[in-house]
């Protein structure tokens, strides 16, 4: 691993010559209920390590996906507001470079990749990450048997003092180059979705290569309702928000 | 797994082999059990079922790879080659589900691989609550017959099976087991089988079939108790309409007005929230008829008698009953009297003591819209008679339980969710299916444990989907523990009864619906018929019932106002909602949804008492304070979350915590709601009334806390430079 991975431009525009995909997803916050099956899709397909009471209480429960609500107004006249939330993916990720070990970077995809077996636990890119989606694991995980047969070989598990976040579910992004790979086919749009975006009932969320103009994450993301989080940092976030409203 | 490619694998499969990863062959689709030799390491397979955590009956897929068990041969711990299901998603061919599923059917396979699953047959003659000892088989189907048939021979009356609404195979073999020894139909008291709605659809439209509502092509929607996004009837379906509805098509936005005693999940997805008052959702609808009615309505075929009806109606009485004002009546029959296409939804996620009459009523809009069998209207669904079974028995439970001897107790917990039947249970004999030790379980003198969903065979009939639809599959994991599917259990009780049932698997159900669809009109012989619905997980065919349109003359009036007389003792209003992680609790032993944060509150691992910030400043409490809240049947501890958007003086209080006994994740987890409930039902149907009962609350002094996973209720807007 060299300096090099650190210092790549992460414009997402610099890969239309070199054909290379560029990830992001769009949230449709309109379809959106709050429903949380996302979550749960998260929890099933990435190994998330289960808390308990004491855990929650300490503020040391991981969620990787979760959805913020805000309340808006006064009674009767109340509306509240749903945003799936997990890690951006930031062009400019302020999680990267405060990384002593260069633990976390981002690769020539767009993502913004955590790597298990180099993080010593310092901390600082939860520290430094304005989304609060990165998950410090205080604990060695314990699955107790038989929940233990569930658990995803395709996803390491992660061990106590380590760092990890959302990944876009690159398992599946790997999968689905190798599936198109041994078909001689191209990725079409939609062959890959990540876990939260597959199970979504309302279909409020899109993932897919931000360099294909017809992707239809690059259409949502060009919608006049298109925001990216917190977008006044300059992070770049990769996940597009379209709000509420005509 | 999208459409495209399950499809291509159900396709493909004709020759008994799909495509696994990588381009790889995978295993056979449909073994019966996938056996230790078929497991290819690293390879996974894709297998059809249909979830059974709600009344939806979602299809589904289930991804199966290698796992390794340790298991215990004659004293040694070996290591067992397994097929472990590793994910649960939506089956991209079920018109219900679409390839989409809930958080709950999600968690399902945590109750596969639950670390506290009764792992053989149990037996208590000890007298003390819990104090099981193991048994074989052999012994316990014996007692359990032995038992049965001294009940039966007294009395076969005397043999009361308790059971979740049942549209399935497994129904139907509990209906032959009980015709069998001559006992009375099983009584159902699954809260979520929508027994108001059913009612409603009997009275106007002569099917107790669950009407569907085309969301996804109307423009504007106005729902009037119906959470059809939360816990109501099919959260998927119906969520997968609303996506639709809103932005699936272009250049239309659906519009939609929610009315509820709650600020739910529909409540909030809504544009506008109109916060009826608990019970006044009767008045709200003939409120808005009455505005219909004077305003003009786009079409002019609607029928006579609704129209006279609704023109005939005490609009200011039905004003003041709504708790709403005038203008926000105004609003919401505009919304629908200028639409393109209106669509009234009813239900009644809170039952009242005149649930029926309300739904009646405001399905009654919708005739009056002239939008029955239209599309972007209301579609009666095709209910299939084969699979019908007794519907709810509320009314006559605590009867049925007093002159019980034998009490058999199918996938529900009465005493979690009807505290009073814990007294009625003394002195019975209780004979329990359950997987986890339950509160009624755990009472239970035999407990013969069922397979997991996931391990047995099973077809059953979606709720609403829009088609005349049966969901389901074959077995193919193999059993974890030593437990027999309750099928199996009833066929050998009634031999060893001396009386003969036959069993009704997937296939022969599968048969049923071919012929009854008259698919032998067709090229598809039956053969292929069922080898398909197998590799499929279901089959489905579009179809609407006409209907006779012959409505009732008669709609429920205003009655006379009651005065409940405990306002001065007791004075909020107190409700229950099913949560969108437990339903009514039945799942609250899984641990992801324990800790998943309620999307009201935040909160993990327990429920808090919602209350509205006014009472909360009355009350001198804050979030995480705890207090006791009493009623007339009850008292329980809570934890306050101050809910911003909580009608004033009315609580809530999701249900499915408050287990005394549910396994580790759920035992011991704050208060159950269900405990407050006095003996107010729905009136015509008798189920328990679920928003009617009045509390009241006194701070206690500490501090509990609740456990959030964030607990900012407003976005903390920072001034930036």
């Amino acid at each position: 691993m060299s300096m090099d991975l650190v210092q790549i431009e992460t414009d997402s525009s610099r890969s239309d010559e070199t054909n290379i995909p560029q990830w992001g997803m769009a949230i449709d916050l309109d379809r959106c209920s709050g429903c949380e099956a996302c979550v749960i899709a998260c929890h099933a397909e990435n190994n998330i390590p289960l808390s308990d009471e004491t855990a929650a209480s300490e503020g040391r429960t991981n969620h990787w996906l979760r959805i913020d609500r805000y309340y808006e107004g006064e009674f009767p006249d109340i509306k509240v507001k749903f945003r799936p939330v997990m890690c951006q993916q930031c062009d400019d990720a302020p999680c990267e470079p405060v990384c002593p070990v260069y633990a976390t970077y981002q690769n020539e995809e767009g993502l913004n990749v955590q790597v298990y077996n180099r993080c010593v636990g310092t901390r600082y890119c939860a520290n430094n990450c304005p989304y609060t989606v990165r998950f410090f694991n205080w604990y060695d995980p314990v699955w107790p048997e038989d929940l233990n047969l569930q658990l995803n070989p395709d996803v390491s598990v992660r061990p106590g003092g380590v760092m990890e976040k959302c990944t876009f579910c690159v398992q599946r992004i790997q999968r689905g180059k190798r599936e198109a790979s041994a078909d001689g086919n191209d990725i079409a749009d939609g062959d890959i979705q990540p876990a939260c975006v597959q199970s979504c009932p309302a279909e409020a969320m899109v993932f897919g290569d931000l360099t294909d103009k017809n992707s239809k994450v690059s259409q949502w993301s060009q919608s006049g309702r298109s925001e990216q989080l917190l977008d006044e940092l300059g992070t770049k976030p990769r996940v597009f928000y379209l709000e509420k409203g005509d | 797994m999208d459409r495209r490619n399950f499809f291509k694998l159900v396709g493909t499969a004709s020759g008994g082999a799909i495509t696994g990863a990588c381009g790889k062959q995978g295993q056979e689709l449909i073994p019966l059990l996938v056996s230790q030799e078929a497991i290819v390491p690293g390879t996974e397979s894709w297998h059809p079922s249909v979830c059974g955590h709600c009344s939806a009956g979602c299809g589904t897929i289930l991804r199966v790879m290698e796992a390794e068990r340790e298991i215990e041969v004659q004293g040694e711990k070996v290591r067992e080659r397994i097929a472990a299901v590793k994910k649960i998603e939506g089956n991209p061919l079920d018109p219900v589900s679409g390839g989409r599923l809930c958080g709950r059917g999600q968690a399902a396979v945590q109750g596969l691989y639950h670390p506290d699953r009764v792992r053989g047959p149990l037996r208590n003659n000890s007298g003390q609550k819990g104090n099981f000892e193991e048994v074989t088989w052999t012994t316990a189907l014996e007692e359990v017959a032995e038992a049965l048939s001294e009940a039966i021979q007294r009395d076969p009356a005397s043999v009361v099976y308790l059971a979740e609404p049942g549209t399935g195979t497994r129904a139907v073999v509990v209906k032959r087991f009980l015709e069998a020894i001559g006992a009375n139909s099983a009584t159902t008291i699954g809260l979520g089988d929508f027994a108001v709605e059913r009612q409603a659809a009997q009275m106007l439209y002569g099917s107790a079939s669950l009407p569907g509502y085309e969301i996804q092509n109307a423009t504007n929607v106005f729902s009037i108790g119906a959470d059809f996004l939360g816990g109501w009837i099919s959260p998927v379906l119906y969520a997968r309409r609303f996506g639709h509805f809103r932005r699936g098509r272009s250049g239309i936005r659906g519009q939609l007005i929610h009315a509820e005693s709650r600020f739910s999940q529909t409540a909030w997805s809504a544009d506008r929230w109109l916060p009826v008052a608990p019970g006044g959702e009767h008045a709200l609808a003939l409120g808005i008829g009455y505005l219909l009615t004077q305003g003009g309505l786009k079409k002019n075929n609607t029928v006579a008698k609704v129209h006279d009806f609704f023109s005939a109606v005490d609009f200011p009485r039905a004003v003041k009953e709504s708790g709403l004002n005038e203008s926000q009546l105004k609003i919401a029959a505009e919304h629908l009297a200028t639409a393109e296409v209106p669509l009234v939804v009813s239900g009644a996620s809170i039952v009242q003591p005149n649930s029926v009459d309300a739904v009646l009523t405001a399905s009654s809009l919708n005739v009056l819209l002239g939008n029955i069998g239209e599309v972007g209207g209301v579609c009666i669904d095709a209910g299939i008679d084969t699979f019908e079974d007794a519907r709810p028995h509320f009314a006559n439970l605590d009867q049925r339980l007093k002159n019980a001897e034998v009490v058999i107790l199918d996938r529900v917990n009465p005493i979690h969710n009807f505290p009073g039947t814990n007294a009625l249970l003394e002195g019975k004999i209780v004979i329990s299916f359950a997987s986890v030790l339950d509160e009624s379980a755990h009472r239970a003198n035999f407990v013969l444990p069922d397979h997991d969903n996931l391990e047995t065979s099973a077809v059953v009939v979606p709720a609403v989907s829009g088609h005349s639809a049966i969901n389901g599959s074959r077995a193919f994991v193999k059993p974890l523990h030593d437990t027999r599917a309750t099928e199996e259990v009833l066929i050998e009780l009634a031999t060893k009864l001396d009386r003969k049932i036959m069993d009704y698997s997937s296939v022969t159900a599968f048969k049923d619906f071919f012929k009854a669809h008259n698919f032998a009109d067709s090229d598809t012989t039956e053969e292929e018929f069922v080898s398909l619905a197998e590799r499929s997980g279901g089959s489905w065919k579009e179809s609407k019932v006409e209907t006779s349109k012959s409505y009732p003359s008669f709609l429920p009036d205003l009655g006379s106002v009651k005065n409940t007389g405990l306002r001065n003792k007791y004075p909020y209003q107190f409700q229950v909602y099913p949560s969108i992680q437990f339903g009514f609790g039945s799942d609250s032993h899984l641990p992801w949804l324990q800790q998943l944060p309620d999307p009201t509150s935040s909160s993990m691992w327990g429920f808090p008492l919602e209350v509205d910030p006014v009472l909360a400043k009355r009350l001198h409490v804050v979030n995480g304070d705890a207090v006791r809240v009493t009623s007339s049947s009850g008292s329980i501890e809570a934890v306050i979350y101050v809910h911003p958007a909580a009608i004033p003086n009315v609580v809530s209080m999701a249900a499915g915590q408050g287990h005394a006994e549910y396994g580790r994740y759920a035992s011991g987890k704050g208060g159950n709601p269900f405990e407050l409930l006095d003996d107010s039902c729905e009136e015509k149907t008798g189920v328990p009334a679920l928003g009617a009962t009045f509390v009241v609350i006194e701070k206690l002094d500490r501090h509990h806390g609740l456990l959030q996973f964030t607990n900012n209720d407003r976005e903390i807007l920072h001034e930036r430079m």
